[in-house]
């Protein structure tokens, strides 16, 4: 078999995606769960309205954050298996010579929803370890009746079963895909032969080619490193103000969240970009390139994504927010006013330059650790 | 001038230790024009690779005009290789995202090179300046890693099988383009092969065997790449 289970060990980045959506998604479900099923007991029309406001709450924050990052592990997962067969192109090239068949070969790939089952299992567990207190909070007026926590096998079923299932064929058909080209592509390494004899334009240096260069092989890493800094933006600046809309602890949750999806995240991204380019950035060494032209030619492209996906994070955590208190929590009386923090967004901001550059930097310098014996490896 | 004193090399550890090079002294002027020649494995690469600063030697010592490359930090080294040095590679190591005339920038931008697309000409590939290093044949690549490193206008070029992806014609061509450029601009020339012919080229042979120089002769009759046996 091609892929190993050890391979899909190493995709603990769909792991903590898939954890930190099911962690999100089975504390509301359950909470939802449980909730409809005491609707009867509710007798006074403001319990109601708290009732509806919960429910609706539960639906938006499941389907905002789940399909959000159910996204992102889809990509992250097309990503993995791209990156797979680019990396291993002449072993494949060589099994599909010998007589393989794409299906014999794509079917190791679903060995990858292991990895989906580890984070969803490890999110599912971890759910049940914050619902107590997730309970008491959410009903911490008294306005519900008591509420207690019980188990759902559907939710098991549909959070851990059905993701892990059904990544594991997304996996098998995206490989499936990606293997039917001719052997000897995938002998030679020719991975991309769209966007060939693009007129570049010649006044561009080396380096300049080189960044643009690096950005167009591997566009996903673009979507990624927006998406780092989408989260860090959005969720930071949304625990800010859930702190005053809802609780410390949800505020709390949402940060741990945002700031584990963004770290790795970027933490995927970049050490992707540099491992694929090792060969390269000892190249430019070997010819006498110095080390801040390499970190400029490999690194400095994805810096504009970053920035934009900052921006829209900041949007979207506005809109989001509006949203919920114009329309879900409309009528709800207590709910504060809420308005754009911008002090909080330029300390986001701030926080954020300096974290990002500050990364950025120290893979520079990491990049110097690279032998230029690199360029002889296969 | 190159300095090169009982160099040493070990690759592995243990009882897989390995001696790549066992003590080699040699001496190598400005503007000459040195062949290296030896059986395979007899570690000609890891020579040329310790001289020019992309290994570090386990013994011994090399000095350019009296500078020791294992003295110097990882930044002036990468300033030396900058200001001194190309390389062309018995595996080519193309870029393999950019195509043939970005390829050769990558050698002709460090000495701000404008002239540039006259060295893929000389190469015979202006044609095929667009095309991705996947898109050629091995020749081809091997033409594209040379124009790079000429490009370069380097003071000291390696060339590591420079001609052995080529046929006569073209391989002829080349080597008669870089010799001529070596003539004209005096810079200094080591180069493996494993063509004996190609010996006849250069100023001094050089012979190699189990990481040791067995022989240095003085090539008294320098022919042209035209008169030459292939
Ligand atoms: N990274 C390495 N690790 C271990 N041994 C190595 C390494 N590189 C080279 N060797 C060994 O060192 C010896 C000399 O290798 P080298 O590449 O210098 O030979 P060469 O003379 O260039 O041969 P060829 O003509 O085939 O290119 C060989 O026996 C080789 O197996
Ligand atoms: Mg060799």
């Amino acid at each position: 078999m091609i892929v190993s289970i050890k391979d899909s060990v190493k995709l603990f980045g769909i792991s903590i995606m898939t954890c930190c959506a099911v962690t999100v998604c089975n504390l509301f479900l359950n909470y939802y769960l449980d909730l409809t099923a005491i609707a009867d007991l509710i007798d006074n029309p403001y319990a109601q309205m708290f009732y509806d406001a919960h429910i609706m709450t539960a639906k938006v924050v499941c389907a905002v954050s789940g399909g959000c990052l159910a996204i992102t592990t889809v990509v992250m997962l097309f990503f993995y298996i791209k990156h797979y067969i680019d990396i291993h192109s002449k072993e494949i090239g060589i099994l599909k010579a010998l007589g393989y068949s794409d299906f014999k070969i794509a079917k190791g790939f679903s060995v990858f929803g292991l990895s989906v089952f580890i984070g969803c299992m490890t999110g599912y567990l971890l759910s049940f370890l914050l619902m107590p207190q997730f309970y008491e909070l959410q009903n911490k007026d008294g306005y519900l009746p008591e509420l207690s926590i019980r188990f759902h096998w559907i939710l098991f079923v549909l959070l851990v079963i059905i993701p892990t299932v059904v990544f594991a064929m997304i996996a098998v058909c995206k490989s499936l895909l990606k293997l039917r080209q001719p052997c000897v592509n995938l002998l030679k390494g020719i991975v991309k032969t769209k966007g060939k004899s693009r007129n570049t334009r010649d006044k561009k240096t080396f380096v300049g080619e080189m960044r643009s260069s690096v950005l167009r092989s591997r566009k996903t890493l673009v979507f990624f490193i927006a998406f780092s800094s989408f989260c860090f933006s959005a969720m930071i600046q949304m625990s800010a103000s859930m702190k005053d809309l809802s609780s410390e602890m949800m505020g709390l949750m949402i940060f741990v969240i945002g700031v584990v999806l963004a770290f790795t995240t970027l933490y995927i991204a970049v050490s992707t970009v540099i491992r694929s380019n090792q060969k390269n950035i000892a190249m430019m060494r070997v010819f006498g390139y110095k080390n801040e032209e390499c970190k400029r030619s490999v690194l400095d492209g994805y810096r504009p994504a970053a920035y934009i996906g900052f921006v829209i994070g900041s949007v979207y955590q506005y809109g989001l927010l509006r949203v919920m208190v114009d329309i879900v929590f409309a009528g709800v009386e207590g709910v504060p006013k809420y308005k754009f923090d911008f002090p909080v967004c330029f300390i986001t901001l701030g926080v954020f330059i300096v974290v990002y550059e500050g990364i950025m930097f120290a893979y520079g310098q990491a990049m110097k650790r690279i032998p230029l014996k690199q360029i002889m490896s296969e | 001038m190159i300095e090169i004193k009982d160099l040493t090399k070990f690759y592995g550890k243990g009882e897989s230790r390995f001696k790549a090079l066992d003590g080699v002294s040699v001496s190598i002027e400005d503007g000459e024009f040195i062949v290296i020649l030896g059986a395979s494995g007899s570690g000609k690469s890891t020579f040329l690779n310790v001289i020019s600063g992309l290994e570090t030697s386990d013994g011994g010592t090399v000095a350019y005009d009296g500078q020791q490359l294992d003295k110097m930090s990882e930044k002036e080294l990468t300033k030396f290789r900058r200001d001194n040095t190309a390389y062309i590679f018995q595996q080519y190591y193309l870029l393999p995202h950019l195509n043939v005339e970005k390829n050769v920038r990558m050698g002709a931008d460090l000495d701000n090179n404008k002239d540039y697309l006259k060295f893929i000409e000389a190469v015979g590939l202006s044609e095929k300046r667009k095309k991705f290093p996947a898109e050629l044949s091995g020749g081809e690549q091997q033409r594209v890693a040379i124009a790079r490193a000429l490009a370069k206008n380097p003071k000291v070029l390696f060339l590591d099988e420079p001609t052995g992806a080529l046929d006569e014609k073209t391989g002829r061509q080349v080597l008669d383009y870089i010799i001529k450029l070596q003539q004209e601009q005096g810079f200094m020339m080591i180069m493996v092969t494993h063509n004996s012919n190609i010996a006849e080229t250069s100023d001094r042979i050089i012979k190699m065997n189990s990481g040791k120089i067995v022989s240095i002769t003085e090539n008294t009759d320098k022919k042209t790449a035209y008169e030459i046996g292939w």
